[in-house]
């Protein structure tokens, strides 16, 4: 049985790998047709049309990304707020990824517009349409990557600075000084704000009317879509941990293991009853059985989320690749979900379809190979996964070995 | 893993509070969203009256639309003549024909922006890069404020924004009414002025809306449902239609009499004052602070226990 005690990086493990070749390479494809993109008009690269105005782009790279990225949230709150002891240890792995998929799903805004120059408005509130859910969107995401969820990966970046620039340490020992002070009004901006931007992007499809099929289509699409995210946060968190036991043998704490998946299961259970007496209240359950391809996509999301959270909370998923293919499916149910409103369930003009571009996928491909490009450098580096403090005591003497000189352990106490 | 009920019950309430407590909130409000007034066309809103029983189909409104708009004509078709398949960003006004499969039934129909009191579009644009015209109520593109977002052609009901699908600069393409043209000293629009029976006619809102009504008295029977579409379908709009076969055949679908932004009413009682946000954020804040100040008091012991630096 493993303690999860604190957070320590993966050691013994070079940087620069095959995978890292390989993702470099995609990136710099990526990067190079973004840059066609930006020349030409989306016309010719996407698979866009008038009637299908939002693509791959949009819905996969913000709606669903920010999505599993809402872990930083969504455990955050549980932590912090609720007092949920155990869910400390996951807290950076969470906020990274939270980091990455919102930063790498901006960018990939940035893209996506036709006339992002025009951008630069977002400083200017006066100009700011209020009753648009996209600005919204747009002022509050970007407000919350680069303020709290930024200050909130900084801590790891401060312990390199310590352990490995000693010349950096007054200055950084300072930095987590003023943190440790302002810390809980930091972290209560990085709720609210996605509490309010994750429901906003389903406040977008409100306006999307009755070309939103009536099993999504409902004045409390908002609350779904963050209520989705939440979930979605847990799998993706969850999904990180097997990954690193997968990838570099690192021991699982069970009992936090358990917690996840409890939470994970609750917030299940309520989204899906929660949805299923929307549809009720609307009348229009019969729908649900009624409305051909429409019904299926329905049951397919439901199925997939809420069959994986029911096998979650039972015995079996104490084996650990149940409980891999579990939060796998659950993720890719909510994923499913948050494309019905925009993309599956959406009825376009003159039965328009809709199928992205090869360029499309590889261009969003890219941007997510970004961010796991930088996960892995950054698990590598900094103190985010969490181990126990066996684990760091023989991180610490292989790195002194590897680097005279570095000293890991016998710190003198820090005020907090 | 088994638990018991009041941990079930517990942990749904740990997962999900926050998150309830605004669903809550949002929907004990609707008795306050009633207070917020209906939109209503301003004084001079100016429209068109469009008969599909009277048009013939020329398409002398298309042409006339692109040079007053200054547009390049759409021959992507056949290379040779104008005939674009929908409205594009070469395209602000079509003129169309819906046919039965057996030939029996007809009607041409004209498309172009609505003008909606309450836009959809508007709504949606992130920094008033569609707006609508205090005076006359038309509806126009400032493409300085535009980001290119396409919000406003998933917001339309009648589908009418256009992207410029081309090239590294790209507009939002639809019916200003010839606003330009008719600040240049134009009498009307292109379309009304060229009709050669005048199944598109120009003025207020207003007028149109009285003609519209007499013209369904005087001929009953004549047009479907006795109907004006747009009095008040999608709360409103200042285009203004009379038509024999079914409306929803000639592209006007059955959207409602509640405009598209007045679906988003509920959540913009979420954010009155920004009053539920901040006392969310207070209410997380203090219990923060009392968790963290616990926490970090832990750290200090541990610290003390293993000798290991603590962590944030």
């Amino acid at each position: 049985m493993t303690r999860w005690d604190r957070s320590v990086p993966v050691y013994g493990v070079p940087v620069i790998t095959r995978g890292f070749w390989a993702l470099l390479a995609l990136i710099v494809v990526g990067l190079a047709l973004t840059a066609v993109r930006e020349v030409v008009g989306l016309g010719v690269t996407s698979g866009m049309s008038d009637p299908f105005a939002w693509g791959l782009w949009k819905t996969f790279n913000v709606m669903v990304l920010t999505g599993l990225g809402s872990g930083g949230f969504a455990v955050g709150i549980a932590a912090w707020v609720f007092n949920n002891k155990k869910l400390h240890s996951v807290m950076r792995v969470a906020l990274l990824t939270s980091f990455l998929a919102y930063s790498t799903g901006l960018a990939m805004l940035g893209v996506d517009v036709g006339r992002p120059w025009n951008f630069y408005w977002v400083v200017w509130p006066f100009t700011w349409n209020l009753h648009s859910p996209l600005l919204e969107i747009a002022v509050c995401m970007s407000l919350y990557a680069s303020i709290p969820l930024f200050l909130e990966n900084l801590p790891p970046l401060f312990e390199y600075l310590i352990y490995e620039h000693p010349a950096w340490r007054g200055l950084a020992e300072g930095c987590e000084k003023v943190m440790s002070k302002v810390y809980p009004f930091i972290i209560g901006l990085a709720y609210i704000l996605p509490i309010m931007h994750q429901s906003s992007l389903g406040a977008l499809m409100v306006l999307g009317g009755n070309r939103v099929n009536t099993l999504w289509q409902t004045p409390f699409l908002p609350l779904i879509y963050v209520w989705a995210a939440a979930f979605l946060g847990y799998n993706c968190v969850v999904l990180c941990l097997l990954l690193a036991k997968l990838a570099w043998k690192r021991d699982l704490d069970a009992s936090v293991m358990i917690e996840l998946n409890k939470l994970t299961v609750w917030i299940v259970y309520s989204w899906t009853a929660f949805r299923f007496l929307d549809i009720l209240v609307r009348g229009k359950i019969l729908h649900v059985f009624t409305d051909g391809y429409y019904s299926i996509l329905f049951w397919v999301e439901t199925v997939l989320i809420l069959g994986a959270a029911y096998v979650l909370s039972t015995e079996k998923a104490k084996k650990l690749s149940v409980m891999f293919q579990a939060h796998a499916l659950c993720a890719l149910g909510g994923m499913i979900y948050r494309f019905s409103p925009t993309t599956l369930a959406f009825h376009a003009k003159d039965g328009a379809t809709y199928f992205p571009s090869a360029i499309e996928f590889i261009v969003s491909m890219s941007f997510v190979g970004i961010a796991v490009l930088v996960y892995l450098i950054a698990v590598k580096k900094l103190a985010i996964l969490p181990g126990s403090n066996a684990e760091w005591l023989k991180m610490a003497k292989y790195e002194e070995q590897v680097k005279p000189g570095i000293q890991l352990t016998g710190y003198a106490p820090v005020e907090h | 893993m088994a638990m018991t009920r009041r941990e079930a019950f517990k942990n749904l309430a740990k997962g999900s509070l926050p998150i309830l407590a605004a669903g809550c909130v949002s929907t004990a409000l609707p008795e306050v969203a009633h207070a917020e007034e209906e939109k209503v066309a301003p004084k001079g809103a100016l429209g068109l009256l469009y008969d599909a029983t009277k048009c013939v189909g020329c398409k002398s409104c298309m042409v006339k639309c692109s040079e007053y708009n200054e547009l390049q004509p759409d021959t992507r078709t056949d290379g040779l003549h104008q005939a674009p398949p929908a409205l594009n960003y070469f395209t602000k006004n079509i003129i169309k024909l819906y046919r039965t499969a057996d030939g029996s039934d007809h009607s041409y129909f004209k498309q172009q922006c609505m003008h909606c009191i309450d836009p959809g579009c508007m709504n949606a644009c992130m920094f008033g890069g569609l707006r609508k015209d205090e005076e006359t109520g038309i509806v126009w593109w400032l493409g300085a404020k535009c980001v290119g977002c396409r919000y406003c052609e998933i917001a339309c009901p009648f589908h009418i924004p256009a992207f410029q699908w081309d090239g590294f600069n790209p507009k939002i393409v639809k019916c200003e009414l010839c606003r330009d043209h008719i600040a240049k000293g134009g009498k009307q629009p292109g379309c009304t002025e060229v009709c050669p029976t005048n199944a598109v006619i120009y003025g207020k809102r207003e007028d149109l809306l009285k003609e519209a009504k007499s013209r369904i008295a005087a001929n009953p029977g004549k047009y479907f449902q006795q109907k004006v579409y747009g009095e008040h379908d999608a709360g409103g709009t200042q285009v203004l239609y009379l038509s024999r076969v079914d409306f929803d055949k000639i592209g006007l679908p059955d959207v409602g009499e509640n405009s598209i932004p007045s679906g988003l009413k509920y959540s913009h009682m979420l954010y009155k004052w920004l009053a539920l946000p901040i006392a969310l954020y207070a209410g997380m804040v203090a219990f923060a602070g009392k968790n963290f100040k616990e926490h970090s008091h832990h750290l200090v012991e541990d610290q003390k226990k293993t000798g290991l630096r603590p962590q944030l």
